[in-house]
């Protein structure tokens, strides 16, 4: 090599590592996020250095919660520590994490959804006493109750509620304005809706739903099935009801929106449907409330202000809703190390009644008497969404179930299983797991 | 497979001077400029197309964030270092940029530092042992990589490393092993037995022949063997995704879980992945020399 | 060289091999055997493992899959990157230049390099190569629920990442093809493709078949990729072995780890079926020296 051209090279060398040197500086040091509130976190700190890990998934309206508990209790030589990650990525770590005698994370977010198998696999603290015990100082008693008990299992909390989500029709005032139509109430309505839209507009589909064949799907044909007033299993008689009617019925009335939805909708995650939310591809998606806010930033979408909302239709007319409701909390893995009552500590104060109010109004707090129609922009569609919702099922086979038919679903959604023998499969797969609980 | 007729004398040079080994061909006559104008644009569209990748990229992190992912994309836009900004004020991505460059540069020193008397050793050991080691590298290279890193989690977690960058870096030697010694004991035997026996005549022991003598002939193939160490270690994403969590992940798991995030944050992985490119780039640049000088000197064997 | 002194060069580099490889494959072996969750002892359960991957077409599906997407890169890794090499062996000053733009592929970390092709190519999220293709053919290519279009999105994906190496092998390879024979072919009057056929293709046998190796051991083993690429892979029948042990042995719903190990020793297996006229011609190699 010639002397020049080693220089060169030596050069570039220099410049790539002096820019990763200078970038370096201010990092390490976290600025406070945007969304954190400073509240009173008084926990007894532990001598010595401790790092509290916190595990819970990315959206604006979980943030806040987050934010807030990092900021106000990182202090003395006690630091909070979360690491930015998806909510598959969430799903995965909670379970690697409680697998073992020590895990990785000492507060974890959880949903009423996982709650009752994780409980009944004793993975979680329960945390009655400490509530009791901490009740005035934070408030506690204010929490709605039905979202205490949505996050108990067997008559104790696992889980200290901070907000709940429940399905929200997002669509396009513009668009819908424009051709006269209403935000429907039934699954034939939400057909017609697009139909009128297909033909009279650019928007080629104007339906999405987050129908991700791994995961998501389920969640749909659950809130199907819910609408037609069926519940997944009878814990009386110990049997699954995936071969019913209602079952066929429901996979039918999601294979119905296909010619309304994107070719590619399996692959949609809630943030892909966003994404069709913010581009203009889609007209109207029904998502978790929690995804709702993000629509209507202007820094997010061009078409932000044209964003509104209106309760999910239901599939078939009747009073139960196209939905679910998902209380989202903070558990105390059974597997920490650290000290319960400073952990607890840290959760109740993110839950507290101005953090609370802080998360306003990407959220639905879990407080009584929080959200008002001029709190957040979606706040009268999410009252009538949770005032119409299908029971929850709170069993710890719920989600072994979930997992199992998820496959299934897929296959009969993509056109691959008839839905008869889907429905056959389904009902043999749910038949196993619950023979394994009677 | 026969060996590369190799040229030896690059190897045994002893130095990184290129220009013998890159030996240019005569220039060409000029009634052949037209064939090499075309032979030339077809390179450049070779390039921009394998670059196509990293340039949209590249646009997609410097938009506002609203027109970042807008669909039908937009080619004209005010660009912004924003979600650069971001990323850097709202993520560790500085500790993942670390932990990745730390894991990377440990893991290539201690491969080269057991891995090159390893290999020395199965170049001069003529025994069924060195073949029966040599077929077991082979394998071992291409060992699925889950067989060995989902036990290697159960075991770091018993034993209290899960989630360091010792765990990943350890992991890392080992799985590194097999294609280092392969490589480099390759570059060995191009290197006269002859060559160290006389320096053992000379009085010098083994490990001294293999310091003084065999070392510093081997100059291009240990950088070649040590690039493609830190290559790999500094990409590889599954093993990192298995043997860490909070405290030691890598930038590549890092990007891997915000695919599922929306706006802002997916603008902020693309403006991650652009931060880790960069310094590759240079790298690339400067390492094409040296793969180009070590593998010609017949390192490359089936 | 004496057996001592061999023990002494090579104990470290095989210390490091057993311990940290061949005692975590012992362990996978044994899982294979067992029903086992991570952290707790497992239960001896026989050939079970075994007979439940078999049981359904799912492992021959993805290994079907997994072994025709390997053979097809590795075709166009051979063809696609000796033509590569040769434009590039050709160039004068510019080469290092070249050779330095051509690598960049190979040195993104394939999650990073899958992530950005997803962003080129997927439509939700502006991807501008299907909104081209669109724009001229008026062809809505569905990159990640049509089949055979994620197939060759990812085979388009990993020929990518690998052919920088491929090219970069073979370059090196040109080098040492001696000067006289091509003289020879020319004065033959040799065509330029006779000349490449007979002459300089046997001449770096060697090298090709490196590149070959390298290939079949990486695509065979193929993850990356398509955790990024193919979302719904199992529904469309493009799951690769390696994704399917994560699917079983990692997930959440399928921490099976039993059923996942089981299905390593059968990659590994299939790996060694695969490689077998490599290892012979090492086993050789090293033999005769």
């Amino acid at each position: 090599m010639s002397t020049s051209r080693r220089r060169t090279a030596a050069a570039a060398a220099v410049v790539a590592s002096l820019s990763l040197v200078v970038t370096g500086c201010g990092a390490g040091s976290k600025t406070a996020s945007k969304t954190a509130t400073q509240v009173e976190c008084d926990y007894t700190a532990p001598s010595g250095e401790t790092k509290v890990n916190v595990l819970a998934y990315n959206s604006s309206s979980v943030d806040p919660y987050t934010n807030t508990m990092v900021s106000s209790c990182t202090k003395g030589d006690v630091t909070v520590n979360h690491e930015p990650i998806d909510f598959g990525g969430q799903v995965q770590k909670t379970t690697a994490t409680l697998a073992g005698d020590k895990g990785t994370y000492d507060i974890i977010e959880t949903y009423s959804f996982v709650i009752p198998q994780l409980a009944a696999d004793g993975k979680l603290e329960p945390l009655d006493e400490l509530v009791e015990k901490y009740s005035d100082e934070y408030g506690l008693d204010a929490i709605n109750e039905n979202m205490s008990e949505a996050m108990s299992y067997d008559g104790k909390l696992y889980g200290l509620p901070m907000q709940a989500q429940m399905l929200i029709m997002a669509y396009r005032e513009d668009v819908f304005d424009k051709l006269g139509l209403e935000p429907p109430t039934t699954f034939e309505e939400m057909r017609s809706a697009a139909e009128k839209i297909q033909a009279e507009t650019d928007i080629e589909y104007p339906i999405a739903l987050p129908l991700l064949a791994s995961a998501d799907i389920v969640t749909a044909y659950d809130a199907a099935l819910g609408s037609l007033g069926m519940n997944l299993t009878d814990p009386d008689t110990m049997t699954a009801n995936l071969d019913t009617p209602e079952s066929a019925k429901a996979l039918e009335a999601l294979i119905s929106l296909k010619p309304y939805m994107d070719p590619q909708v399996t692959t949609f995650d809630q943030p892909a449907v966003q994404q069709q939310m913010y581009n203009g591809d889609a007209a109207m998606s029904i998502m978790f409330s929690g995804r709702m806010n993000d629509l209507t930033l202007e820094s997010n979408s061009q078409f932000a202000q044209d964003m509104a909302f209106a309760a999910p239709p239901s599939v078939d007319g009747g009073d139960v809703l196209y939905n679910t409701v998902s209380v989202d909390g903070w558990s105390i893995p059974a597997n920490t190390p650290l000290d319960k009552e400073m952990l607890f500590e840290m959760i109740a104060s993110s839950v507290s009644e101005k953090a609370s109010k802080a998360s306003l109004p990407a959220a639905y707090p879990a407080r009584d008497g929080m959200v008002t129609e001029s709190s957040m922009p979606f706040a009268a569609a999410a009252n009538e969404s949770i005032s119409k919702v299908p029971p929850s099922e709170p069993y710890p086979w719920t989600a072994e179930i979930s997992n199992a038919i998820t496959p299934i679903v897929a296959s009969v959604l993509v056109g691959k299983t008839p839905v008869e023998e889907g429905t056959q499969k389904m009902q043999a797969a749910a038949e196993k797991i619950l023979a394994e609980y009677k | 497979m026969s060996a590369l007729a190799g040229a030896i004398p690059s190897a045994t040079h002893g130095s990184t001077d290129q220009d013998d080994v890159l030996h240019e061909k005569p220039r060409r006559p000029p009634r052949r400029t037209g064939r090499a104008l075309v032979v030339g644009g077809l390179l450049l569209l070779i390039c921009w197309a394998l670059l196509s990748p990293v340039l949209w990229t590249a646009m997609t992190v410097t938009k506002p964030t609203r027109l970042a992912f807008v669909n039908p994309p937009q080619f004209f836009y005010e660009p912004t270092f924003e979600s650069f900004v971001n990323l850097w004020q709202t993520t560790s991505f500085y500790s993942y940029l670390v932990n990745t460059i730390v894991v990377a540069v440990i893991s290539t020193v201690f491969a080269l530092l057991i891995g090159v008397p390893a290999a020395y050793a199965l170049s001069r050991f003529p025994s069924w042992i060195s073949t029966v080691l040599l077929v077991a590298a082979l394998i071992f290279r291409a060992l699925p990589r889950f067989a060995v890193v989902l036990p290697m989690y159960d075991i770091s977690r018993a034993l209290h490393i899960y989630d360091t960058t010792i765990a990943i870096s350890a992991a890392l030697v080992a799985i590194n092993q097999p294609f280092s010694i392969w490589l480099l004991r390759n570059f060995f035997a191009e290197i006269p037995e002859q060559l160290d026996e006389a320096a053992m005549l000379d009085g010098c022991s083994r490990w001294q022949a293999l310091r003084k003598v065999m070392i510093p002939l081997m100059g291009p193939g240990i950088l070649t063997a040590g690039i493609f160490m830190f290559l790999f270690a500094f990409q590889e994403y599954l093993t990192a995704l298995v043997l860490t969590n909070v405290n030691a992940p890598t930038v590549p798991v890092f990007i891997a879980t915000q695919l599922g995030q929306t706006l802002p944050m997916l603008q902020q992985a693309g403006a991650a992945s652009m931060l880790l490119t960069l310094p590759v780039i240079a790298f690339a640049f400067i390492a094409q020399r040296y793969l180009v000088a070590g593998l010609s000197s017949g390192s490359v064997k089936g | 060289m004496r057996r001592r002194e061999f023990a002494m060069f090579a104990g470290p580099s095989i210390l490091v091999m057993s311990g940290l490889l061949l005692l975590p494959l012992y362990r996978t072996v044994q899982w294979s055997l067992q029903k086992v969750d991570y952290g707790s002892p497992g239960e001896f359960v026989g050939l079970d493992n075994y007979r439940q991957a078999f049981s359904n077409s799912r492992l021959a599906d993805a290994a079907v899959f997994t072994v025709t997407l390997t053979l097809l890169v590795t075709a166009v890794l051979l063809v696609a990157g000796y033509v590569l090499a040769v434009l590039v062996n050709g160039l004068g000053r510019a080469k290092p230049y070249v050779l330095g733009l051509l690598l960049v592929p190979y040195v993104i970390p394939h999650i990073v390099g899958a992530s950005m092709f997803l962003w080129l190519f997927n439509s939700n999220y502006g991807g501008v190569v299907t909104y081209v293709i669109e724009k001229l053919t008026g062809v809505e290519i569905l990159w990640m629920t049509d089949t055979w279009a994620n197939r060759i999105l990812l085979a388009m994906n990993i020929t990518w990442a690998m052919l920088p190496f491929a090219m970069l092998i073979i370059v090196a390879g040109l080098q040492g093809v001696p000067d006289e024979i091509l003289e020879a072919a020319k004065m033959d009057g040799a065509s330029l493709i006779r000349t490449h056929l007979s002459v300089i293709v046997p001449s770096i046998r060697g090298v090709l078949g490196f590149v070959a190796l390298i290939s079949i051991m990486d695509v065979v083993r193929v993850f990356d990729p398509l955790v990024a690429l193919s979302p719904s892979a199992v529904q469309i029948g493009n799951e690769s072995i390696m994704l399917y042990i994560y699917n079983v042995a990692f997930r959440d719903g399928g921490q099976n780890l039993g059923l996942g190990s089981a299905i390593n020793v059968l990659l590994i297996i299939l790996i060694v079926i695969l490689l077998f006229p490599f290892i012979r011609g090492v086993a050789k190699e090293a033999k005769t020296r």
